[in-house]
């Protein structure tokens, strides 16, 4: 959510977010089939080899494909006509090749979107923040899975890497840009102090913590032993009240007791590979269509058709919902370039077209 | 209680502050007053006077002051 970026600059998308606000605020504090934002992954190359990468960079896959400039263009035309406010460039590693990025946020046009980088920070120079702030950028999300620097570097393959992504989000601050410090949660750190430290740490340096939960996917593939239980939930709930600089994607941003439940967010949040295809979301590898072949509004209301993306969920499905998980995402080698299609799943289900148009009048 | 008594509460609880913050308060200027302090901000003045601002109103306010200013569109006047 947009939080030192001057909103009342960007009229467009002031308007979106206020149209967002209003509808969750109807329907009980959930995001119901409401749309919110894109996850855009263009080109997956990446400098480094993260254990639990959920787009399989470490394997190489795809790393030369890149989604085309005037394709992304039309993504951001079409998003922002569907009401889609939240815009989230992601890789592989997009600072791997800065003048690629740069003509992408010039192609999406930024005073529409609250619009993100996700980031390791290896490449995440004073420089580079400077130039992402100029460029219309509001928010830079780098990730870090351990204050200690070796612990760090050995879960993401490359020396230097904790100290670079360490110093990149001060850079990101000082630049103006609001700065969210991504850390994935699982049963295997929920409770240890390590994880502790890292939102003690983001919680001094006055950042956002943006929490993942772990997923058995891309590198994690099939590996149910990470899921959080009951316990871990419950736990995360408490540090949600006791920091109060806590987001997740699944949780009402609105709501200032740090209380209620969004709702998983699939299709609210679409992630577009560098092929064009379009998932239900970055960890949820099912296929709702590609951005080559059909307009965005129609892939949007062919994911809204599977059940489980159309109902409100408290649980993060691909996370959290062991039964969703079981089902949906333990074919072997399904990954976000070998979704599973959508059609596959609807099969039986009554067609249900739901209206995603953003009423005229907010 | 009066337009001004509630306009003031408003903001008070909005941001949680005291009173003595209200004058010259800008968007931005306190931490609570974010993009989500604003649609809260709003929402609350449309609840409380029963009315749905339009979209160039809501950008507009971005001051304590000025937002007196721009209810009265709305024939809310703020005393």
């Amino acid at each position: 959510m947009p939080k030192n970026s001057l909103l009342l600059d960007k009229p467009r998308l002031l308007e979106k977010l206020t149209d967002f606000y209003r509808q969750v605020r109807k329907n009980d504090g959930k995001v119901g089939t409401k749309t919110r934002g894109i996850d855009l992954n263009f080109n997956n190359a990446c400098n480094l080899r993260c254990e639990y990468c959920f787009t399989n960079s470490p394997k190489g896959e795809h790393f030369r494909d890149m989604l085309e400039m005037d394709v992304i263009a039309s993504i951001a035309d079409q998003a922002d006509e569907l009401g889609y406010f939240e815009f989230d460039l992601q890789g592989g590693e997009l600072l791997l090749r800065p003048e690629k990025l740069f003509e992408c946020l010039e192609a999406i046009r930024p005073e529409r979107f609250y619009l993100y980088v996700t980031t390791n920070g290896y490449f995440l120079t004073k420089e580079i923040a400077e130039r992402l702030a100029k460029a219309g950028v509001a928010r830079v999300s780098v990730s870090i899975d351990s204050m200690d620097e070796e612990t760090h570097d050995k879960i993401r393959g490359k020396k230097t890497s904790w100290r670079r992504a360490i110093e990149g989000l001060k850079h990101v601050q000082n630049a103006g840009i609001d700065p969210y410090l991504n850390i994935t949660v699982g049963h295997y750190n929920a409770h240890e102090e390590d994880f502790k430290a890292l939102l003690d740490y983001s919680k001094d340096q006055n950042y956002k913590t943006l929490l993942n939960v772990a997923v058995p996917a891309g590198m994690w593939s099939q590996m149910e032993d990470i899921i959080v239980d009951d316990n871990d939930r419950e736990h995360i709930k408490k540090l949600r009240k006791e920091y109060g600089n806590l987001v997740r994607n699944l949780w009402n941003p609105f709501d200032k007791n740090n209380e209620k439940i969004l709702g998983c967010t699939t299709v609210n949040r679409l992630y577009i590979t560098p092929l064009g295809d379009v998932l239900a979301c970055p960890y949820v590898h099912i296929k709702l269509g590609n951005v080559h072949d059909q307009p965005l509004k129609e892939i949007v209301e062919q994911g809204f058709k599977f059940k489980y993306f159309r109902e409100h969920s408290d649980l993060c499905l691909a996370g959290e919902d062991k039964e969703f998980i079981s089902k949906y995402m333990t074919t072997d080698g399904q990954s976000i370039f070998n979704p599973t299609p959508v059609q596959d799943l609807i099969e039986n289900e009554g067609l249900e077209l739901v209206d995603i148009t953003p009423p005229k009048d907010s | 209680m009066s337009n001004k008594d509630k306009y003031d509460k408003i903001f008070e609880d909005t941001f949680e502050i005291e009173q003595e913050a209200l004058k010259g308060l800008e968007y931005n200027q306190i931490e609570a007053w974010d993009s989500i302090g604003h649609m809260e901000l709003i929402a609350t003045f449309e609840d409380e006077w029963n009315i749905v601002m339009e979209m160039d109103d809501i950008i507009e306010i971005s001051s304590y002051e000025n937002g007196k200013e721009i209810l009265k569109r709305y024939e809310i006047d703020i005393k």
